[in-house]
């Protein structure tokens, strides 16, 4: 059940946006697709939707096969049973809320939509709005009545596509909670498309990254987090350092030679082109110099603060060390040109594949 | 969003009775079939309306007789009768008077723009009115108006001549200037009503940066703003050229007593004096059709190209021009504009409309309400504005629904094939109207359709002219309609014709009824598509008005024209109370 991707191909005149891509979203589920723009996130939420023809590849949804060019099939939108969230909400301006959120029911020839238009309402807390025009309503609370509009129906499948991009950021933090609370208790399986990855760490059970209209790698959020297939992954989420290492006589070493301990698990014995990923978090920079060493699993090497960005909680430094520029966290205030020590362990200095046969785009994808 | 913080945590109890869920309703809204119909019946509607008078025209311009006589033969005769000098003479004039018309209208019609909307003249507001007033004000009605004040024996020369003794100089309506002035005050409300929304558009802020590097508002005006509304300014001249090259009413009633005929005249002289040459004249309407609609290709590819050019959308508030010493001409010439353009024209035509024999002077004059107490008794003058409210209610209302169709084909939809439509919808509005009635007439001559000699097609007349009016009102909406208020009626279970009828017909209301609006007053004031296929039981108010004229019965006709401004006033202020979506236009 739930929803089967199986070859996705989809193409504009002669460009393929698509490039034949194949994934599940098991019922009950809730996978975003994440990804910079122009990926074919969108476009692949679209075809699933029945708003864009795929030009080949078959989605199934629960079961059903709702769209398989190769035999002619294709179910037109509405007789796919969905609800949809669009990035602009598509709130119909000339129907008051409730008109909205009972239009799925009333479309369908249901007369008595009072009860289900009420639930609705009642789950995303806008009851007492339900007599005004969108017009009258604030951002948050048009993308609220959206949502409702989508599960009025109960819907077996859920469409997410950009939804929080057009809220600020503090209201894009509580809905992202509702959304998911909704999704869970409504046991639908949900699609989600964003290109923001904390709204893709935070919601899903299981994330597809995308990157030129191919699936790059798929898992849930720790996964991607910690063991990205490639740079394109790692830098895509969340904040990494890179550093270029080669092997040296006695194992992995920084550009100037400093000798550094990696994740085993992470060598493949293959030396071309490694990079090693290691999370800012990861580092625990301290101020003073305690000398290098490498054992035991840990690193600790000495560094000097070239830059500092003050960001609250903690600060952001950037740290030369043996040739390279890291970005480090502290609560420790260390002055600019002063020494200070870095500290992380081998299993957060992963190697990763420095790139991938399409990932062309790499400058704008952090 | 102050508004909802602190909204009480979401509750999730399912209520009692958990709604079902019926299948995907059916019938005929449900099923997929509806639009696609709909679409092979709008096409083939089109097809036939642009393209039956196109091919009996050029079928026509090679025949030797009149339409429908069966004793016609082929010929080249009349491609080569093009090259007379008669017919040259005439090609000559036409484009005379049409650049002449273009180039001043074009002037005034800017300079009163750039006046109302970027200086401190003091009433924007009243003068806007006015200038949308005389846009609406027909064109035939205003030449008869100045005719009647400005031919040898009208007002201004028996003004001249009885009241101050003035031998050496007098006036003649009936000339090339004669007709390049009605239409110059014909044409300034169009060009005004286009190029005010380019220049209201504009971002101010390339004016501003040229005032803060030390531009005059005069060398601003030269080196900014002008050369920014130059695709504009060239868009709106084309439109108007075309306006000039087809005009008929003010040609046919000022240029045939002075002798000078431009071709849409000579067509008319063509195929309603003996000897008739329906043949030669449908040559001649291929000709100009091929002038006008150059122009209108030229015209579709500048506003393509500067679209993105002027309009940012941005249309922020600007620091007005203050007028300053120029204050009080420009007041003196706007009141003129209104004076000679709208205001004498109506009270002429009223004054003559209550007098017996025409006399300059009111004084002399003996009053009478016989012209309007004989449109009480003539049958043929009611039927005639029975006519008129049929054709014009019930046309524009077919007009639009057509119109909005076809838009909503080429603009949303986009099947196989909506170039093409779109193609054919703009056809005919390259083609003059005289033109158009002169196909009409060889097509339906021709075509075994018991179409001639009824309301239909006069209809069909109008619909096909004015079609383009249509589209493009609501061409404009659908392009503005956010692609999504569509898709998410479709993802909610609604079928494409459900979400058309649910969703997008109340979204575009406003510009449906601005449309019927617009039809309704082009349909109500059109000549020049009627002139050549009325019969006497489909003539139109304005066909009457024009025959009393031409039967010298200025009194009569004034009446008419006086009763048919009244009528389009209380329908304006009728539709405008109406339907609210109108307004905007």
């Amino acid at each position: 059940m739930g929803i089967s991707v199986r070859g996705l191909v989809k193409s504009y005149s002669a460009v393929n946006v698509i490039h034949s891509i194949s994934f599940d979203v098991a019922d009950g589920e809730f996978v975003t697709l994440l990804g910079p723009s122009g990926c074919g996130k969108t476009t692949t939420l679209r075809c699933i939707a029945g708003l864009d023809t795929p030009n080949a590849g078959t989605i199934a949804i629960n079961g059903r096969v709702v769209s398989d060019p190769a035999r002619k099939l294709f179910v037109a939108p509405h007789e796919r049973d969905l609800g949809m969230v669009f990035q602009s909400y598509a709130i119909w301006p000339h129907l008051t809320v409730a008109q909205n959120v009972a239009f799925p029911l009333t479309v369908r020839g249901e007369r008595d939509t009072r009860d289900a238009v009420a639930w609705a309402l009642d789950v995303v807390g806008l009851t007492k709005l339900s007599d005004r025009r969108p017009s009258e309503l604030s951002g948050g609370q048009q993308q609220r009545v959206a949502l409702a509009r989508a599960i009025a129906a109960r819907p077996q499948l859920l469409l997410f596509d950009e939804p929080l991009s057009n809220l600020d950021a503090r209201l894009r933090d509580r809905t992202r909670l509702e959304i998911s609370r909704i999704q869970k208790e409504l046991k639908v399986p949900a699609l989600y498309v964003t290109h923001d990855q904390t709204e893709a760490l935070s919601m899903s059970d299981r994330v597809i990254v995308m990157e030129a209209g191919h699936v790059v790698q798929e898992g849930t959020p720790e996964d991607l987090y910690h063991r990205p297939v490639n740079r394109f992954v790692a830098d895509f989420i969340g904040s990494a350092n890179f550093l270029d290492v080669r092997r040296g006589p006695s194992g992995w070493q920084l550009p100037d030679g400093t000798p550094i301990l990696v994740d085993p698990a992470s060598d493949t014995g293959d030396d071309s082109g490694s990079v090693a990923l290691l999370r800012p978090e990861a580092i625990r920079l301290e101020p003073g110099v305690h000398g290098d060493l490498t054992a035991a699993g840990f690193n600790r090497l000495t560094g000097r603060v070239v830059g500092s960005m003050y960001l609250g909680p903690h600060a952001e430094y950037i740290v030369e060390v043996g040739g390279l520029q890291l970005r480090a966290f502290s609560r420790a205030a260390l002055p600019r040109g002063s020494h200070a020590t870095l500290v992380f362990t081998a299993l957060d200095c992963r190697l990763v594949a420095s790139g991938t046969p399409h990932s062309r785009s790499l400058a704008h994808a952090g | 969003m102050p508004g909802d913080r602190g909204k009480p945590e979401m509750s999730l109890a399912f209520p009692v009775r958990v709604p079902g869920r019926p299948a995907a309703a059916r019938g005929w809204f449900g099923t997929g079939g509806v639009l696609r119909v709909g679409y092979v019946g709008v096409f083939a509607i089109v097809a036939l309306l642009a393209l039956i008078p196109v091919a009996a025209l050029v079928l026509g311009s090679f025949r030797d007789s009149a339409p429908g006589m069966p004793d016609g033969s082929w010929t080249l005769s009349n491609w080569a009768g093009l090259a007379s000098p008669g017919v040259i003479d005439t090609l000559t004039t036409t484009l005379i008077v049409a650049g002449l018309t273009t180039a001043f209208a074009m002037v005034f019609g800017t300079a009163m723009a750039l006046v109302i909307h970027r200086t401190d003249f003091r009433w924007p507001g009243a003068m806007t009115g006015l200038l949308a007033l005389s846009f609406y004000f027909p064109s035939f009605i205003l030449a008869m108006a100045w005719i009647v004040i400005g031919s040898p024996g009208g007002l201004i020369n028996n003004l001249l001549q009885d009241a101050l003794g003035i031998e050496w100089f007098s006036v003649d309506i009936y000339s090339v200037s004669g007709i390049v002035f009605v239409m110059v005050l014909h044409q300034i409300p169009f060009v005004y009503l286009t190029m005010r929304g380019p220049i209201m558009g504009m971002d101010p802020s390339y004016e501003e940066a040229s005032r803060s590097a030390g531009a005059s508002p005069l060398a601003m005006l030269r080196r900014v703003t002008l050369p920014m509304l130059s695709y504009a300014l060239a868009s709106s001249a084309l439109l108007c050229l075309v306006m000039a090259l087809e005009q008929f009413g003010i040609p046919v009633l000022i240029g045939v007593p002075g002798r000078v005929t431009v071709l849409a005249t000579q067509i008319y002289l063509l195929c309603r004096f003996p000897p008739t040459a329906y043949g030669l004249a449908a040559a001649v309407g291929l000709t100009l059709a091929f002038l006008t609609g150059l122009a209108i290709m030229l015209q579709r590819r500048l506003a393509k190209g500067g679209r993105s050019v002027v309009t940012t959308g941005k249309a922020g508030r600007i620091t007005p021009i203050p007028l300053g010493a120029w204050r009080w001409p420009v007041n003196l010439l706007f009141g003129f504009y209104a004076i000679i353009a709208l205001v004498l024209p109506s009270l002429i035509l009223l004054y003559t409309s209550l007098i017996k024999f025409f006399t300059a002077n009111p004084f002399d004059a003996a009053f009478t309400w016989r012209n309007y107490t004989y449109v009480w008794h003539s049958e043929d003058t009611q039927r005639a504005i029975v006519n008129t409210l049929i054709v014009s209610g019930g046309g524009a209302l077919v007009g639009v629904l057509l119109g909005a169709a076809c838009s909503y084909f080429t603009v949303r939809l986009k099947p196989t094939g909506w170039r093409v439509l779109d193609l054919m919808v703009m056809l005919p509005f390259g083609i003059p109207g005289i033109v158009l009635g002169l196909g009409l007439l060889w097509a339906y001559a021709y075509l075994p359709l018991p179409l001639y000699g009824t309301l239909t097609l006069i209809v069909l007349a109008y619909v096909t002219r004015f079609l383009p009016y249509a589209t493009e009102t609501a061409g404009a909406r659908f392009v503005q309609l956010d692609r999504s208020l569509e898709e998410a009626a479709w993802t909610a279970g609604a079928s494409k014709q459900m979400g058309v009828w649910r969703i997008v017909m109340p979204l575009s209301l406003p510009s449906l009824q601005s449309g019927y609006f617009l039809l309704f007053m082009a349909f109500f004031r059109e000549i020049s598509a009627t002139i050549l296929i009325f019969t006497a039981a489909t003539s139109v108010l304005s066909v009457s008005i024009w025959s009393s004229f031409e039967q010298a019965n200025w009194g009569l006709a004034s009446a008419l024209s006086i009763l048919a401004m009244v009528m389009m006033v209380a329908v304006m202020s009728l539709l405008l109370w109406a339907m609210p979506g109108a307004r905007t236009r």
